[in-house]
């Protein structure tokens, strides 16, 4: 397969990668048919994200898409980041074959999750 | 490709082309251009040409010429071997005896066969990814017609009881009332030209060829076929190979073949020597140097050329593609497609965890590769191993 060269940047130098100790806002998500896994920490304040880290596990689509959705959200309103959609993850990684379109899908759903317990806490 | 180094360690799915080879085929091309075929001087020139390769190759094996047909390469010589054996032997059974890490093309005509109503016997391997002996013999029923096992595995390099399993075929026929009708085909796609081979010593009926795994181009192989040996003919039309396999000689790949096998055989043990020696310190450095390394498939009895290491915490790909940007070339069995996960049969027939399946990745030196490419890439791929375990939350999750 040949990835885009944004996709290898993104692979080769992963950006915001990690944890955050004072994170307010964690998502983490498995695709349970292929066990690509997604961590999302975020420190959101008044209503805005102002840090995002992000951890993977899996094929590289995945982690690309991880890192490319720690830069979408970054600096984002929480109803900006709801609005994310997986073609726009898809867009950011420079496109990625159809079979692969799962990796975006589980970036948006982890989004999703950290979002949904960050307004829980 | 922007890395400054270009460094291939995917021997065990192709090798670069000998320039003896090359410069062999360059002659063969434009000299040798007469049908094989043809009475007249040409056409002589070009059998000639033809013969002597097919000597070659055959002495690589240790076999008569006339028991070598010449394919398109491997994966025709094992569809030949299993599917004209077993159509021509239909009357006697319809049971294959097989293992669960034979390779694709093996593998894909096993199951092709059983949609056709054969029965096919897969045996394990165990952690050591060796076929048993005793599990050989017990799955040998009266109906079995065929035993197909590999010589060496593509992915882990492991060396199955060849000789051992021709000695038990050899038993199970010459008995009381034996089985005459049970043959035994070998896939030394990976073995030949890295291992002594000997037909007579190991007393296969078959055994299959593929000329690029030798420093020869694509798309030229070969089946021994034991003289007696009858199989039904796939390709019709002709009279080429003896009747055996339709169609004109392709004379170029062909000479190029025989040069390879030439070669192969006279430089077989500096290369076992210089590949085994890169292989080991690369194997002693990543121990070194990275932490929770699984190292796939039997220690001793594999091939001198191949590493499989699973690296845990990470997935094969995403350090391939780290390599490749480095100008490292390998290959990871673990491919994930359409959001189904599907590791490596090979790896998964060791009896692994899906990590350990997802994370390995084979490294197959060749003997063009240095010591410093070894230095070279075992530095990148620590970093890179680092680079994505930073990222792993099942690494992080577990230090």
């Amino acid at each position: 397969m040949v990835y885009s060269s944004k996709f290898k940047d993104h692979l080769a130098h992963p950006r915001n990668a990690g944890e955050l100790p004072d994170a307010n806002a964690v998502g983490d998500q498995q695709n349970p048919v292929c066990g690509d896994r997604l961590r999302l920490s975020l420190i959101v304040k008044n209503d805005r994200i102002e840090t995002a880290r992000y951890l993977a596990y899996g094929c590289p689509p995945t982690l690309v898409c991880g890192s490319v959705l720690t830069e979408l959200v970054s600096g984002k309103t929480i109803r900006e980041a709801r609005k994310i959609t997986k073609t726009e993850v898809l867009d950011a990684v420079g496109g990625l074959p159809s079979r692969k379109h799962h990796a975006a899908a589980l970036a948006v759903e982890t989004l999703n999750t950290a979002l949904d317990n960050g307004a829980k806490t | 490709m922007t890395a400054s180094h270009r460094i291939y360690l995917d021997h065990s799915a192709t090798t670069p082309v000998d320039p003896r080879v090359a410069a062999a085929m360059a002659r063969a091309l434009t000299e040798n251009y007469g049908n094989p075929s043809s009475v007249h001087g040409f056409g002589q020139q070009a059998r000639a040409a033809v013969d002597r390769a097919r000597r070659e190759v055959a002495a690589l094996i240790g076999a008569k010429p006339n028991e070598i047909v010449f394919t398109s390469g491997g994966t025709e010589a094992n569809n030949l071997a299993i599917r004209g054996l077993c159509e021509a032997a239909a009357d006697y059974g319809r049971h294959i005896v097989t293992s669960a890490i034979e390779h694709p093309s093996v593998r894909g005509v096993c199951d092709a066969l059983e949609k056709r109503g054969w029965e096919i016997t897969r045996l394990p391997v165990y952690d050591n990814g060796i076929v048993r002996l005793e599990d050989v013999n017990a799955a040998i029923r009266p109906d079995t017609v065929l035993v197909t096992l590999m010589w060496a595995n593509n992915e882990i390099g492991t060396i199955q009881p060849i000789r051992e399993v021709g000695d038990l075929i050899r038993e199970r026929r010459g008995a009381q009332g034996g089985q005459r009708h049970l043959w035994f085909h070998t896939d030394a796609v990976q073995a030949a030209g890295r291992l002594s081979l000997n037909v007579d010593e190991v007393g296969c009926d078959l055994l299959s060829m593929s000329a690029h795994k030798l420093y020869a181009p694509k798309g030229i192989g070969a089946l021994y076929v034991r003289r007696g040996v009858r199989l039904a003919v796939q390709n019709v039309g002709g009279h080429q190979e003896r009747e055996r396999r339709a169609g004109t000689e392709n004379v170029p790949a062909i000479v190029a073949f025989g040069e390879a096998a030439k070669l192969a055989r006279e430089e077989m043990y500096e290369r076992v020597a210089h590949d085994s020696a890169l292989r080991d310190r690369f194997e002693s450095r990543v121990k070194q140097l990275i932490g929770d390394v699984v190292m796939n498939g039997d220690r001793e009895h594999r091939l001198s050329h191949l590493s499989n290491i699973s690296f845990r915490f990470i997935e094969g790909e995403g350090l391939l593609i780290n390599l490749d940007l480095e100008g490292v070339a390998v290959s990871t069995g673990s491919a994930c497609s359409s959001g189904t996960l599907e590791p490596s049969p090979v790896i998964r027939a060791l009896g692994v965890s899906d990590e350990v399946a997802r994370g390995s990745i084979r490294f197959s030196f060749g003997k063009d590769n240095t010591e410093a490419d070894v230095d070279y890439v075992v530095d990148v791929l620590s970093r890179a191993v680092e680079r994505l375990r930073a990222l792993s939350p099942l690494s992080v999750a577990g230090h």
